[in-house]
């Protein structure tokens, strides 16, 4: 009964939100369009604005008429004022569109979304609305539902993959005809349209315009779903996330615990679970030529454990596609030309033991840096593991890289690197000698080789981050408490003894 | 102390009172204020200063810290209070134990690192193959502003165009500092529409630190850590000014001038 009431309070406050759309003046909207909008969407609202190449996903040419995040019915391509104004006030997580709502004002959204509904001549409201039914909650029944539903006559799988991380069967493009990837469901904070239970209902039932995704509410579609059934496959996909791969800003420091005994050498050792995983932003590389524009991979988890002679890294990202070069299948799925997948990792020759470090791009004239770099392989070629110390861009030493070792997996759309080293080296001035307790600065680079011409300078990478060898706590603050707490309790009775007492 | 004296809050809980009120008071202003979180270490200098100031402002008079450290006498004593003296005695040497064990364990915390925000400028540098005065450096195209507003218009649309493609990953469409990749860069990108940015500098500044970028920056604002790329090496020496136009008039601040 109460769960009754609370839906139907929810569904009236729904239905109070959508009803405070107020109108809009087109006029007025086109002045903030010029000042703000042009520039990705184009004066004409054809999305050529100057970034256009840039961005992925580019600017929405709103001359199609498409809407991808929209609650009216899939037979309508008009979306309702609001699902517009959402957009424009809150932003599009993963994408270039920020939330305007702290430089506009309410009133002036509004205008902008009667101004930018002309240039699809969009000027009646949609006549259907997606039908939410009775929204069930989620359960471990409802998810189980979900989950039969999604793998299905290969229903969701075909495009997101059975593990939810959109691992690439085949190629996808909008309508505009630009590359389009399946979204990885394991990250809902990357949803453009929220990860709530209900926006995932909407999507599953209006699809996404302009993209592969259809809608599942189509009667036509031999994959429909009833409304009780994308409810379960909504409540299943919300419960895919992954939140061990979020970024959590506080945590910059990788630590790396003591095992006794030997380290891990497989990706896949349970040990590693019981390690702490720190997660980092993956960035285009912007700061040198030849540029790179529009990554895929968003972030790189890292783990480490060391023994008294080895230290032990394992990176870990989710990667659509497994790109071999030479290899028919893979060679299908990437944007050509392809190259190898890849992952490296900087670190300083020389422990910093002030606050300078060497510049985080591939270090400086006075500060040398290790790179581990890691490259998946080719057709004919087996993986590899390189090292060089470079000095900056343009000053690289290629070196024997014998003293690491790597061992990989590539699994479900995802990659496990662990890279191995000896703690201490016999050449202290061209390899970093890790040393137990000390930060020492880390910062990785990555390279999806299926993507946008991802090679070389083309690649996402890190800014400076610590990695620690956690030191045993040993017993001296535990003897130095006691001691402590003796001298002072001692101190304190020898005080209320001496004194003398008050008559 | 007199009879006639009225009651009033004792000594020692004044002295609580103004240690406490001063920790709190930092904690307020740096952490929630200014959202600049204060580095222990430097609240701990601080805090050691305001407690021995205060603590010879209490014992000035020979009465005052007479008066200041009576409670602790008679707690020891006083024999009617000998509960709480003993459980004093057993949670004074708890908390300090405690404390000892904390702060000799090994911390996980990420180094602190003060580095300077805005650091003062070269008298002159280079960049562009010439050799610039900040001094009596200009924006050249600043003149159009008056004389020519159709070209200064085309100007400042260039400079956007510039910011578009170039600017925006980081300091963000809204020239917040908020771009898609800000979150994955440290130090954060500068936004710009704060009025403690663009608006307290010259435009010759922002010359400078566009062209030369991160690695351009002096010692101690830690260039080796600065994401902002050289931009000599991809824009125009006309571009980076017209991308100077730009920022002043989107965020609608006017730049310092020397006049």
């Amino acid at each position: 009964m109460n769960r009754l009431a609370l839906l139907a309070f929810c569904t009236a406050l729904f239905i109070a939100g959508t009803a405070t759309a107020k109108p809009g003046d087109a006029a007025k909207g086109k002045e903030i369009y010029d000042k703000r909008c042009t520039w990705c969407h184009g004066a004409e609202g054809d999305g050529t604005g100057a970034a256009k190449e840039l961005l992925n996903p580019p600017p929405r040419d709103f001359t199609s008429g498409n809407y991808k995040i929209k609650s009216s019915s899939f037979e309508d391509m008009v979306p309702n004022d609001d699902d517009i104004f959402r957009m424009i006030r809150d932003g599009m997580p993963g994408t270039a569109m920020p939330g305007w709502s702290d430089v506009l004002k309410e009133q002036d959204m509004w205008n902008l979304v009667a101004y930018v509904k002309t240039f699809a001549g969009y000027d009646t409201p949609p006549a259907a609305q997606v039908d939410f039914g009775t929204r069930v909650a989620s359960s471990d029944e409802s998810i189980a539902k979900g989950r039969k539903l999604y793998e299905e006559g290969d229903r969701c799988v075909e495009c997101h993959g059975k593990s939810g991380k959109g691992s690439a069967s085949k190629r996808l493009k909008g309508d505009a005809g630009e590359r389009t990837w399946p979204r990885n469901l394991t990250k809902p904070w990357t949803f453009v349209g929220s990860s709530d239970p209900k926006d995932i209902f909407a999507r599953l039932s209006t699809g996404i315009a302009g993209t592969e995704m259809p809608s599942f509410a189509d009667p036509r579609s031999k994959k429909k779903l009833s409304i009780e059934e994308r409810w379960h496959v909504a409540n299943y996909v919300a419960s895919l996330a992954r939140t061990g791969r979020k970024v959590d800003a506080e945590n910059t420091v990788i630590k790396a615990d003591k095992l006794e005994g030997d380290l891990p050498n497989t990706p896949d050792d349970v040990r590693w679970e019981k390690t702490t995983p720190t997660t980092f932003y993956l960035v285009p590389q912007l700061i040198a030529e030849e540029r790179y524009f529009k990554p895929s991979n968003d972030t790189l988890t890292v783990r480490a454990l060391y023994n008294d002679k080895m230290i032990a890294m394992l990176l870990e990202w989710d990667d659509r596609t497994r790109s071999i070069p030479g290899d028919e299948a893979a060679e299908k799925l990437a944007d050509a030309p392809i190259a190898e997948d890849g992952v490296a990792v900087q670190l300083p020759v020389a422990i910093p033991k002030g606050m300078e470090k060497p510049y985080f791009g591939m270090g400086d004239a006075k500060h040398a840096v290790n790179i581990w770099h890691w490259k998946s392989g080719a057709k004919d070629t087996t993986e590899s593991i390189n090292l060089a110390n470079s000095r900056g861009f343009r000053e690289i030493e290629k070196r024997d890289a014998a003293r690491l070792k790597a061992n990989a997996s590539y699994r479900d759309g995802t990659w496990k690197v662990l890279i191995t080293r000896a703690l201490t080296t016999s050449s202290p001035d061209k390899d970093i000698q890790f040393a137990e307790g000390k930060f020492i600065p880390v910062a990785f680079a990555a390279w999806d080789g299926s993507n946008n011409g991802e090679k070389g300078s083309k690649h996402t990478m890190t800014t400076w981050y610590w990695l620690l060898l956690k030191p045993a706590t040993g017993t001296r603050p535990l003897v130095a408490a006691l001691m402590v707490m003796g001298l002072l309790a001692g101190g304190l009775l020898w005080w209320a003894r001496s004194a003398k007492p008050a008559v | 102390m007199t009879m006639t004296q009225k009651r009033r809050i004792p000594r020692l809980l004044q002295f609580a009172l103004v240690v406490f009120g001063v920790y709190f008071g930092f904690i307020l202003i740096f952490d929630v204020l200014l959202g600049q979180l204060i580095p222990r270490s430097l609240l701990t200098m601080y805090m050691v200063f305001v407690v021995s100031g205060t603590l010879m402002a209490f014992t000035f008079t020979e009465e005052g810290a007479h008066e200041l450290v009576a409670p602790i006498k008679a707690l020891v004593e006083d024999p009617s209070r000998k509960r709480l003296r003993n459980a004093v005695f057993v949670i004074v040497p708890l908390l300090a134990g405690y404390y000892t064990y904390t702060s000799m364990s090994p911390g996980y915390e990420a180094p602190v690192e003060l580095r300077t925000i805005h650091p003062a400028p070269p008298s002159k540098f280079k960049a562009y193959g010439k050799s610039y005065n900040l001094a009596t450096l200009e924006n050249p195209l600043r003149k159009y502003q008056k004389e020519d507003p159709a070209k200064y218009r085309e100007l400042v649309k260039a400079g956007g165009d510039v910011y578009i493609k170039n600017c925006q990953y980081c300091h963000g469409d809204k020239l917040d500092g908020k771009g898609p990749y800000a979150a994955g860069l440290n130090p954060t990108p500068i936004n710009f529409q704060d009025v403690g940015t663009i608006a307290q500098l010259q435009e010759s500044f922002l010359f400078w630190r566009i062209a030369t970028g991160g690695p351009g920056l002096p010692a101690e604002a830690a260039p080796w850590i600065s994401s902002m790329p050289v931009w000599e090496n991809f824009l125009t020496e006309e571009e980076t000014w017209e991308v100077i136009l730009f920022m002043y008039d989107y965020t609608g601040r006017q730049p310092r001038s020397w006049k």
